[in-house]
């Protein structure tokens, strides 16, 4: 081939892969989708997506000079794997410079759907005069974001009104939920956010003593070039190697391929999610000199918790944020947590030592637990972690892990590695054991229940891409529960495996199947003295496809069948079916995406949940139980250059049912139904 | 432990005794009806068609930890020119319960793309203070290479249904496996086995093998029914090899396997 030839031949790769920026910059539903797929294996209502779609968001508007963007910005667009980072920064380091994005394409673990991916959030900026320039004009430049948002439920939930009409309801505030955001940044280099929040059955202004919001959460932050690498003054996260010793904020742990078991830390950052549990509040700063960064933090912040029996000592923390009835507002608050510690790093490009320390105070003592699997509980009002933490690559092969210590009790232990064995083949293996008395406030690390503690495991996982056409996952899990746990009155242990079958027909048209099955086991639903377990079996199958119509439409359909069984009981079997309408024109004022769902659930087993496209950062994961059928519609609309309005309704239409929900959720007749506005002004 | 693993011996002899693959498919979730190897012979007979050179190798094998249940295993296989024979033993069990077998398998190789083979096995049951039986079964086999980087198997064991008569609770199974294999590259070995014995549950296998250096392989897999989890490495050195597997079971533990070949 003559260069003339290779040259027309790279062109045209450069025209039909590089994607077309639309004219709104924003990053589109489907790619938060293709994301949160490879993330989550389950969509999950307890993480927070909100964070993850700002950070994504900030990268399609500024995308990432791959040239120039540190490992830390690689590993904050999230779905790039530990293996795929040091490619990128070795490809640096050994030919200097992209020359063009497409040089990703001669690596061997990016594949194309994984470039078309990451083309989203980088460019390779090539250095001239003009850069500075543009730098320079970037300086001059502030951007504010202001965000208004405002939902409620249609229907009237049983919370909000009292049979009694002497009587207060038991939601003391009204259904209207509220959210006020505000962004500012200048020039990366200094920020700052304030997010205030009122959910449902709050009070606002109406409330004892005009309180206004119920939450209020914001920072002023830093970046710097110098000695001064970050500062957080106000609500601030940290996250450092595995997440046993120290991560608030979400951690995606098993997820449909290799990228989240290896949690990949990028220490001190402001805090900007409306989660009211966790995070930190005080002041945090990070300096960098030479290989060694350091990040002390002190923060002071309330919990809301509940008291144990004897009235005087804390029974249990609250992390829902909802201060709706008397006794939410009781307990509001109730606990004060005084952190400080320390974090210190060494960093090269192949090799990051870590270590944590920290002390929690509490204000009021912890409690003894009732029951018996609560017998190694934290207890008291103190609380010290050590935590080191280490990753390490070497040519195809990257090894993570972290050992924590909470001082008087327990420890824990996680280590792994991840490798590609050939170019289309990668693997996981990793090892985690925690002590039934290991106790972290901010632990995030790799389990099968919510917490790390009380379990041992071992995850195996296999990434093969046979051809540019098709891949398939797998993963399995085995993990032992030493001690007891709620509603497991003996030492336990189980499985799970995950098979994902991907086919890629053309660029318009995908299909997956998945094969997820659980086992575990549980305590005798018939049992009530508590030995013998019983084992519970779930089991997913999924059918998804994904088929572009034109540039405008896509269409996306999705079965997926559950089944249960505890013991020797018979299957119970649930199952749900949407089809999703996606409209993403090339340039218009209005975008917007649609499902149409039928679900029909044996019973609360064998709900299923599923992720639903949302106004921009809210993100919604319904369960979809019982008889039914479930609609929503997601519609954006430009106004002008900075201005824009969402709107959404949903709605769900249950078969022979007189109620929906249950006790101060619950609505009478069978429909529920939501509408949501939001409003976003730049400028 | 010993009741246990007797108890459990007994209610899965059915499943484990007719197909004790040899250490290499047991290191990769005991998948293995698309390999090629002398242990093919404990499996999948075809395998060995593509023997060149006449092979021995024993090996033995512990279950779950426990001292005295165990496995001990010899072959043989010698090829001419495209047709290969084989023979086993494998001795199986307790003082007080052992299977042994002897098989002999006959195996030919059309065109290097397509393996045919058959064996026949006699197998001998006896059981402290019940006495003992002994029964002939068949198997027939068939490897095929769809290309260069693929390949398709299938087994069947046992047919006939032939089964014990008076110690009825150790029917012989009638099992199926269908197998494939994919070779990534030259240094990675994918495959798997769906497996379904009569009148019982089916099993899935995966499992895959990676050399590390020239001389050093390691290999893991996983079965999904029971849930068991695979790992082994082997060692070559000129003619003879070296292949250790351990397989581990949810609540039973670990079952170590040690194997050595030599090549004539």
């Amino acid at each position: 081939m003559s260069f003339k030839s290779i040259y027309t031949v790279f062109i045209l790769i450069v025209f039909f892969l590089v994607p077309k920026k639309a004219l709104c910059q924003e990053v589109s539903a489907d790619i938060i989708d293709q994301i949160l797929e490879l993330l989550a294996r389950d969509p999950d209502e307890n993480l927070d997506y909100s964070e993850l779609v700002e950070r994504l968001n900030f990268y399609t508007k500024k995308p990432l000079d791959l040239n120039r963007a540190t490992p830390e910005q690689l590993r904050e667009l999230f779905f790039l794997s530990p293996l795929q980072i040091n490619e990128i920064l070795n490809h640096r380091a050994q030919n200097g410079s992209f020359l063009d994005a497409l040089e990703l394409q001669s690596l061997p673990s990016f594949d194309p759907e994984i470039i078309s991916l990451l083309l989203n959030f980088v460019k390779v900026a090539l250095y001239s005069p003009l850069q500075d320039l543009t730098a320079k004009k970037l300086l001059q430049q502030a951007n504010h974001d202001l965000i208004f948002r405002m939902g409620q439920i249609i229907q009237k939930q049983a919370g909000f009104s009292s049979a009694d009409s002497s009587k207060a309801p038991n939601y003391l505030g009204s259904p209207l939920k509220l959210l006020t955001r505000y962004r500012f940044n200048y020039a990366n280099t200094l920020s700052a956010s304030i997010n205030m929040e009122k959910d449902a059955g709050e009070q606002f202004l109406d409330g004892n003593g005009n309180k206004g919001f119920d939450f209020y959460s914001g920072s002023i932050s830093y970046r710097g070039q110098g000695l001064l690498k970050k500062l957080v003054l106000g609500d601030y996260g940290l996250q450092f190697g595995q997440g046993l010793t120290m991560w608030s904020g979400s951690g995606f742990g098993k997820g449909v391929g290799i990228t989240t078991i290896a949690k990949q830390d990028f220490g001190l950052k402001p805090y900007s999610s409306v989660n009211e549990a966790n995070f930190l509040r005080g002041v945090s700063a990070s300096f960098g000199f030479k290989n060694i960064s350091f990040t002390p933090f002190v923060s002071k912040k309330n919990f809301d918790a509940s008291l144990g029996n004897s009235g005087l000592e804390i029974g249990s923390l609250n992390s829902s944020g909802l201060h709706r009835t008397k006794t939410e507002i009781e307990n509001r608050n109730r606990l004060t947590s005084t952190i400080y510690g320390a974090n210190i790093q060494y960093n090269t490009r192949n090799l990051n030592l870590g270590f944590s320390t920290y002390q929690t105070n509490f204000n009021m003592p912890f409690g003894e637990g009732k029951s018996l699997y609560e017998q190694y509980e934290f207890r008291g009002n103190s609380l010290t972690n050590l935590g080191f933490h280490y990753d390490y690559s070497r040519k195809n092969t990257y090894f993570f892990g972290e050992m924590a210590h909470s001082l008087n009790s327990g420890y824990g232990f996680i280590n792994g590695l991840m490798t590609s064995l050939a170019p289309r083949v990668s693997l996981v293996l990793m090892h985690r054991k925690y002590t039934k008395n290991y106790h972290s406030f901010y632990n995030q690390s790799v389990s099968e229940a919510s917490n790390a503690v009380n379990e041992n495991g071992f995850y195996a996982a296999m990434a093969l891409k046979f051809d540019a056409k098709w891949d398939l996952f797998i993963y399995s899990d085995f993990f032992k529960f030493p001690w007891l746990k709620f509603r497991v009155d003996a030492p336990s242990s189980g499985y799970e495996i995950l098979a994902q079958l991907n086919y890629k027909m053309s660029k318009q048209f995908k299909i997956s199947t998945r094969f997820k099955q659980q086992l575990r086991e549980e305590n005798a639903s018939d049992n009530k003295s508590g030995f013998a377990l019983e084992s519970v079996d779930k089991q997913n199958f999924r059918l998804e496809l994904i088929y572009a119509i034109n540039n405008r439409f896509t269409f996306r359909n999705r079965a997926e069948v559950v089944r249960y069984k505890k013991g020797l009981s018979p299957f119970e079997i649930g199952f749900l079916s949407y089809q999703d309408i996606i409209y993403k024109p090339m340039s218009s004022k209005f975008s917007g995406n649609l499902r149409f769902g039928i679900f029909d659930t044996q019973s609360f087993n064998t709900r299923i949940y599923a992720y639903e496209n949302d106004v921009l950062y809210s993100y919604s994961v319904p369960a979809y139980q019982g008889k039914g059928i479930r609609f929503y519609v997601n519609g954006r609309y430009t106004l002008i250059r900075g201005l824009d309005f969402w709107i959404r309704y949903a709605h769900a239409n249950y078969y022979g049912q007189e109620s929906v929900g249950s006790g101060n959720d619950l609505i009478k007749g069978n429909n529920r139904s939501d509408i949501r506005f939001q409003m976003r002004f730049q400028f | 432990m010993k009741f246990i693993s007797l108890i459990f011996s007994l209610l899965y002899t059915a499943a484990s005794a007719q197909i004790n693959p040899g250490p290499r498919s047991l290191a990769m979730g005991s998948a293995g009806a698309a390999l090629q190897d002398v242990w093919s012979l404990q499996y999948n007979q075809s395998g060995i068609a593509h023997l060149s050179r006449p092979v021995f190798a024993l090996a033995y094998q512990r279950h779950f930890s426990d001292q005295e249940l165990n496995t001990q295993k010899a072959v043989f296989a010698i090829p001419f020119s495209n047709h290969v024979f084989g023979i086993g033993f494998q001795r199986y069990g307790i003082k007080e319960y052992i299977e042994q077998t002897t098989s002999l398998a006959y195996s030919k190789n059309f065109s290097g793309a397509l393996s045919l083979s058959i064996a026949i096995k006699h197998q001998q049951l006896s059981i402290a203070k019940y006495g003992s039986e002994s029964l002939i079964s068949v198997d027939a086999g068939m490897q095929y290479r769809v290309n260069e980087k693929f390949w398709i198997a299938s087994h069947i064991s046992n047919p006939a249904k032939t089964s014990f008569n008076d110690l009825a609770s150790s029917n012989l199974p009638v099992t199926l496996s269908l197998g494939a294999s994919f070779i990534f590259s030259d240094k990675v070995l994918l495959i798997s086995d769906v497996q379904k014995l009569l009148n019982a549950g089916m099993d899935t296998k995966i499992g895959m093998e990676y050399k590390l250096i020239n001389w050093f392989v390691i290999r893991g897999g996983l079965s999904v029914n029971p849930f068991k989890q695979y790992g082994g490495f082997g060692l070559i050195y000129q003619r003879f090899a070296l292949d250790v597997a351990i397989s581990s079971h949810l609540n039973l533990g670990y079952s170590p396997n040690l194997a050595f070949s030599y090549e004539f």
